[in-house]
């Protein structure tokens, strides 16, 4: 393997070398999870859209793909949201305001917010779920006469377990989004709703069926249940989006490791219309 | 039509002048089978090989390779590619590999190039070998379309009188690229071909086409179609009671591209390496994501989902077969299971 030689320093960048990105902020959101803000060391902004996701590398230890949490409206930073599960995930959870990490996208088809302007909005988020939908709360809210009325429904397992915080605070009190979120299983200081997240479906006003973009996030059982209340409301099933997570390694439609049916989860996804995965049976099963 | 007649003596110098600027790779004979390997002459290769075990993808995708190094230095880094940019010749590859050739070309340069994939074959010339009857049984490349290659090469070969090893057997020659034709006409080797030769070349067509059986007994074109009513099958689940889900039939597919990355780390542990190697969608990882959930938990869903990519999907996704009926998985398999086998036997269901 020696005999192969390396590129002069000066480069295009090749399709798997990650860019230079900094921390500069770090937040503990739980026990499991932190928010990490980023600026790419070259000064440029990375140029994605919501719901798009990044493979976040750290060298020696490996690359794994995290959703974008912030949205491109606020600036030239960008948000990652990670949970501690494994060998990079750990590592990342060892980062400090300063550190370097090398970055590689922005990957994949976020949401078509074009599509969804002039429209109202509906978003539905289980879990972690919430952070690839940030992104789109974000840009919703910084673009908000764009939109028409905003319904934001939210539910974690315990309150031990609810992310963004301060963002939850903000959106109670905000008058331009209808924010209700729940817990599955409340502690004693909880003081609001608890149950399953389709139980906030009773919080909504009519909705106009015809008129509303939904978006799901989250755990695949939660998805199911969560579709039957809004195809309930006759929502069409191409106005349904969803995000999957799939394994992956490349992000760029070659390693094959992302593919659910005949589609690249990394190319064609992670945001999909619930119409087209349909005939998908990996999809969501 | 032929673009020149060439001795077999009169190939094998023009193979050695080709190794002073190239390194060279095709077929030798170790025992009773026959490998891809790098060789230093001419005569060490074996053109009249039947298959080879491996098929010659290793030689532009090799089973591992790093894609970069990398130096942490104050918190940063910096990283430097590596290429592969050895010129490098491929002598004696069979219509088949060349088809499979074309699919790895495709997949790794649209919509993001894959460099590394791509140096390699950009260096790489490419002489075929066609095959006049079946290389072993089983094969079912006649099936698959892809016993004839008419592009993704540089040069073909046609052997067109039977006397096997001789040095004067001629083989018909037509040029794929530019290089190829370069390469020849540059050497002033090869003569034109003759009404005769021409005819020779018709008959050995006709030759080839009477010696290829077809296995599968009905066209392939209808396989993506079977395929889409085949899902809820109970043979996948038959079939895979016996599958050891070892990964064997992805690793000997000329046309199996997946892979795996991971970081390799110097003593140093300032610098390392990022390492690609080919993964297999049969090993039960494979479609497992954080928290442990997979995707295709089931060998039969496995097995499914392997037979579906070369049936259906890549073709429906490249426009060009993802599999090209070597066969090499079905030789590979130690539980005996075989892809026309499925094939016909979902065929039979209706
Ligand atoms: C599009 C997308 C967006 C995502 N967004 C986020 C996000 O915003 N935040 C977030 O925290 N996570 C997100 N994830 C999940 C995240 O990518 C994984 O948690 C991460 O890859 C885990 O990497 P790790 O190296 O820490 O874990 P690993 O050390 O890889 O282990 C974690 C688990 O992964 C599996 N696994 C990994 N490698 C192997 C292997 N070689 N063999 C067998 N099993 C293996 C196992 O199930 C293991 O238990 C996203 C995933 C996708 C696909
Ligand atoms: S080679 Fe045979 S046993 Fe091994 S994974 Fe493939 S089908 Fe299963
Ligand atoms: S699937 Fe089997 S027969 Fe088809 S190209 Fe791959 S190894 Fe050959
Ligand atoms: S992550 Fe490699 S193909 Fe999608």
């Amino acid at each position: 393997m020696t005999a192969i030689a390396p590129a002069p320093l000066e480069h295009a960048r090749t399709l798997y070398e990650p860019q230079p990105a900094e921390v500069v902020a770090v937040e503990k959101l739980t026990d499991l999870e932190n928010l990490y803000r980023f600026r790419l060391s070259s000064g440029e902004p990375l140029g994605h859209g919501p719901g798009q996701f990044v493979q976040m590398s750290l060298l020696g230890i490996g690359e794994c793909p995290i959703s974008i949490c912030s949205s491109p409206t606020r600036g030239d930073y960008f948000e990652l949201c990670v949970r501690r599960v494994g060998e990079v995930t750990g590592h990342i959870h060892g980062l400090k305001k300063g550190d370097t990490i090398g970055i590689r996208g922005p990957l994949g088809h976020g949401f078509d917010v074009h599509d969804m302007h002039g429209r109202d909005v509906l978003i539905v988020a289980g879990g972690l779920g919430l952070a690839p939908v940030r992104s789109l709360i974000q840009y919703i809210l910084d673009e908000r006469s764009r939109f028409g009325a905003f319904h934001l429904l939210y539910g974690a397992r315990s309150p031990a377990e609810l992310l963004f915080r301060n963002d939850l605070t903000i959106w109670r009190e905000s008058p331009d989004v209808n924010f209700h979120m729940t817990v599955d299983r409340p502690d004693e200081q909880w003081r609001g709703r608890s149950g399953v997240v389709t139980t906030l479906f009773g919080e909504l006003p009519p909705i106009d069926p015809l008129e509303t973009m939904v978006v799901i996030v989250g755990p695949p059982i939660m998805f199911k249940f969560v579709v039957l209340e809004v195809l309930a409301r006759r929502v069409p099933q191409k106005n349904v989006f969803c995000s999957l997570e799939r394994r992956m390694k490349c992000g760029v439609g070659k390693c094959g490791h992302c593919q659910a049916n005949n589609v690249y989860v990394c190319l064609e996804g992670p945001v999909f219309r619930y119409g087209e995965l349909k005939a998908l049976r990996e999809a969501i099963e | 039509m032929l673009d020149r007649i060439i001795t077999r003596g009169r190939l094998v110098e023009l193979v050695d002048e080709l190794a002073r600027t190239r390194r060279i790779i095709g077929p030798v004979r170790r025992g009773e089978r026959f490998f891809y390997e790098p060789v230093a002459k001419a005569r060490e290769i074996d053109l009249e090989f039947n298959y080879c075990v491996y098929s010659p993808k290793k030689v532009l995708f090799p089973a591992r390779e790093e894609l970069f190094m990398f130096e942490r230095n104050n918190g940063s880094f910096r990283t430097k590619p590596l290429l592969d940019e050895r010129p490098t010749a491929l002598i004696g590859v069979h219509p088949c590999d060349i088809n499979a050739i074309r699919l790895l070309d495709q997949v790794f340069s649209h919509s993001h190039r894959d460099d590394h994939y791509l140096a390699r074959r950009r260096q790489l010339f490419i002489i075929g070998v066609d095959c006049p009857a079946e290389c072993t049984a089983g094969v079912f490349c006649e099936d698959m379309k892809s016993n004839e290659a008419n592009e993704g090469f540089d040069l073909m070969c046609y052997p067109l009188s039977a006397n096997g090893a001789s040095e004067d057997m001629r083989y018909g020659i037509k040029f794929g690229t530019d290089a190829g034709r370069e390469f020849l006409l540059y050497a002033q080797a090869g003569d034109r071909p003759t009404v005769e030769d021409e005819r020779a070349f018709e008959r050995y067509r006709a030759q080839k086409r009477a010696a290829f059986q077809r296995r599968i007994p009905f066209d392939v074109d209808g396989l993506p179609a079977l395929l889409d009513r085949s899902y809820d099958s109970l043979l996948w689940e038959a079939t895979a009671r016996r599958c050891y889900s070892c990964g064997s039939c992805n690793l000997s597919c000329p046309t199996c591209f997946c892979f795996n990355t991971f970081d390799k780390l110097d003593l140093t542990l300032s610098s390392g390496q990022r390492v690609r190697e080919w993964d297999g969608c049969q090993l039960r990882e494979f479609a497992t994501v954080a928290g442990g959930h997979n995707f295709r938990p089931q060998a039969a869903s496995r097995l499914r989902h392997r037979i579906y990519r070369k049936g259906k999907w890549i073709l429906e996704r490249e426009g060009i077969p993802g599999c090209v009926g070597c066969a090499r998985c079905d030789r590979a398999c130690t539980a005996k299971i075989n892809s026309v086998e499925i094939y016909n036997q979902l065929a039979e269901e209706g």
